[in-house]
């Protein structure tokens, strides 16, 4: 790992009764990472993050956050940690500006920080129209976003969410993917748990993928395709296809097998190579022409799906 | 910031919470309408007296004069403890109902301070109603009959009424923590004291019927209530030495057994909380 772990989960157990919800769960994540955690519903994405956040206790294992374990240590570990969590209820009974105030005290910030940050974060999130009204009038949308402006209440160096967008209009989750991309440029640890495997794969550097209270993947999101690539392919679409040119293809010895469907030509390889430029020579060899040539690449999706198969 | 400065800010956000509640401010608007209901009946009483209406033992202005008793003791017997069962019993378990807990938790605070803030903010919210139904009292008593005797014992009696009610909010904060259900939390409170006032009933018919068999009165000490009804009234005895004196009936209670049992039943009801507090998960929203 190039960078100093700042989140480490090791051999995480959790039993709900006789449910094993985890089973030896472990990762770490890098300062200044963006980790994507995936898995379906029932996976253990929640129990993890609430494990992290001390407030479920583990069966085995241990978490470090900064190097404090945050069941052992709340108010070191959780001090420069921002939390959101997953269709959050917020106390109705505050107005929104009144409960970042309130967030803003168990944090210790004083009283002109706290007038600044929370004009600042209401900006932020788009409710700077709204900050005086009681959340009980709130759209689940916007209790979301109060909910990401608490989180970042703190100016945390560590942000943990759990499903962040889910609820929010395309605009807001654009503008959300967008805040995270500039957080973790600012060199802000970001921990998301998430469904949207499109919106994981535009931001994050790092995926861990839990299935059934198992981890069957961690590492760079570079990497996850790589691994769960069975097989490269290569789609060429030509002017014309004719026998003499699929009998030729099919003879080369990094190929596999090659499929046609009217004038597509569908190349399987043996080798996880990018062949584009010897398969166009052999169909130049045979008078082909080409009018695209693609290496199809898996998406996150695509791996996610076969990375769960695998954890079944 | 230190684990005191945490505590308070939990505290505020407990009021904040309590007086959110419209179960809580009917209560306390009801306790206050009843008690100025009660002045007013007693004053038309006194001013309009039946014919031939004498007061056996004290003269009517004795009795006029230490009115205040009756507006600082009478919200005791019912609303008092209701209104602190009523602010405790929502206290944790609101939290986990509605799933602020886990925004709470996951904030640079201890279980223990959290939970300590939340008991000390609701007791506080509780010592604030006690004190408005007290001043209201003492100033309906002086208000319509006159010069009050023995008022400056207030602040002492109001001290001990908020430690008497000590035993039922801690008993619904118990639960409140245990069930993290706060309608169960409430009902299981609310019968506990419905419950010990009907055994106390028995146990006092019992003791009449058996020509004074002091068994039963011994039992029914141990019982909530007792302690938690007669305190007040024991040691407003001890300090009004007036030989009229009207409404203090009870003269030589046992001031420290009942004061211990409040203890008892108070700090048990704090460890058991806490206790489950940290031992436990912290549960995920619940409705």
């Amino acid at each position: 790992m190039a960078s100093q772990p700042i989140i480490t989960v090791s051999s995480l157990t959790k039993y709900y009764g006789d449910f094993k919800a985890l089973d030896s769960v472990s990762f770490a994540v890098g300062k200044g990472w963006v980790y994507g955690y995936l898995g379906p519903n029932g996976a253990g994405k929640t129990t993890t993050i609430r494990t992290m956040l001390g407030l479920l206790k583990p069966d085995q294992g241990e978490i470090q956050i900064a190097s404090i374990n945050p069941a052992k240590d709340p108010v070191q570990a959780l001090q420069s940690l921002g939390y959101a969590s997953e269709l959050p209820t917020l106390q109705t009974f505050f107005t929104g500006e009144q409960l970042l105030d309130f967030m803003g005290k168990m944090f210790g910030l004083a009283t002109q920080a706290r007038k600044e940050k929370i004009k600042q974060l209401l900006d932020l999130v788009g409710l700077e129209e709204w900050g005086d009204k009681k959340i009980g009038k709130y759209s689940k949308g916007m209790v979301q976003r109060l909910s990401l402006a608490l989180a970042l209440v703190n100016d945390p160096m560590v942000l943990i969410m759990d499903e962040p967008t889910i609820g929010m209009d395309p605009e807001a989750t654009a503008h959300f993917r967008n805040l995270f991309t500039t957080l973790s440029k600012q060199g802000k640890t970001i921990f998301i748990s998430s469904h949207l495997l499109d919106e994981v794969q535009r931001i994050c550097t790092h995926v861990g993928m839990i299935n059934r209270g198992r981890m069957v993947f961690d590492g760079p999101i570079t990497q996850v395709l790589e691994t769960f690539t069975q097989q490269w392919v290569i789609e060429a679409e030509l002017k014309k296809v004719t026998k003499t040119m699929i009998s030729a293809l099919k003879k080369l010895d990094y190929v596999q097998d090659v499929k046609s469907e009217e004038n597509k030509l569908r190349i399987e390889l043996k080798e996880k190579k990018d062949l584009r430029g010897e398969i166009s020579s052999e169909i130049f060899k045979h008078k082909g022409v080409l009018l695209s040539l693609n290496l199809h690449q898996i998406t996150l999706e695509d791996a996610y799906l076969r990375a769960l198969k695998g954890g079944q | 910031m230190n684990a005191f400065q945490r505590i308070a800010i939990i505290v505020g956000y407990e009021w904040r919470r309590a007086i959110a509640k419209k179960k809580f401010l009917v209560l306390l608007i009801l306790a206050l309408a009843l008690q100025v209901g009660l002045f007013a009946l007693f004053y038309y009483f006194f001013t309009n007296p039946p014919p031939g209406f004498t007061v056996i033992g004290p003269s009517l202005e004795e009795v006029k004069a230490m009115m205040w008793l009756v507006g600082v003791l009478g919200p005791q017997s019912l609303f008092i403890p209701l209104i602190a069962i009523v602010i405790a019993g929502g206290s944790m378990s609101e939290e986990y109902e509605r799933g602020t807990a886990d925004i709470l938790l996951s904030k640079p605070i201890t279980k223990i301070e959290y939970m300590t803030g939340k008991f000390l903010g609701g007791l506080s919210l509780l010592g604030f109603v006690i004190a408005l139904t007290t001043t209201l009292g003492a100033t309906l008593a002086y208000g319509l009959f006159g010069p009050q005797e023995s008022i400056q014992f207030v602040p002492v009696i109001y001290l001990v009424l908020l430690y008497a009610n000590m035993l039922f909010f801690s008993m619904a904060f118990m639960f409140s923590e245990v069930f993290r259900r706060t309608t169960l939390s409430i009902l299981a409170a609310i019968g506990i004291l419905v419950a010990s006032l009907f055994i106390d009933g028995i146990l006092s018919t019992m003791y009449f019927i058996s020509g004074g068999e002091q068994l039963y009165l011994e039992v029914s000490k141990w019982l909530p209530n007792w302690s938690v009804s007669n305190l007040p009234s024991f040691v407003a005895s001890e300090l009004i030495t007036a030989p009229e004196s009207p409404f203090v009936s009870m003269p030589g209670g046992d001031i420290q057994l009942a004061a211990a049992i409040i203890a008892v039943y108070t700090i048990t009801s704090i460890l058991i909380a806490a206790l489950k507090l940290v031992k436990s998960d912290v549960t995920k929203r619940t409705s």
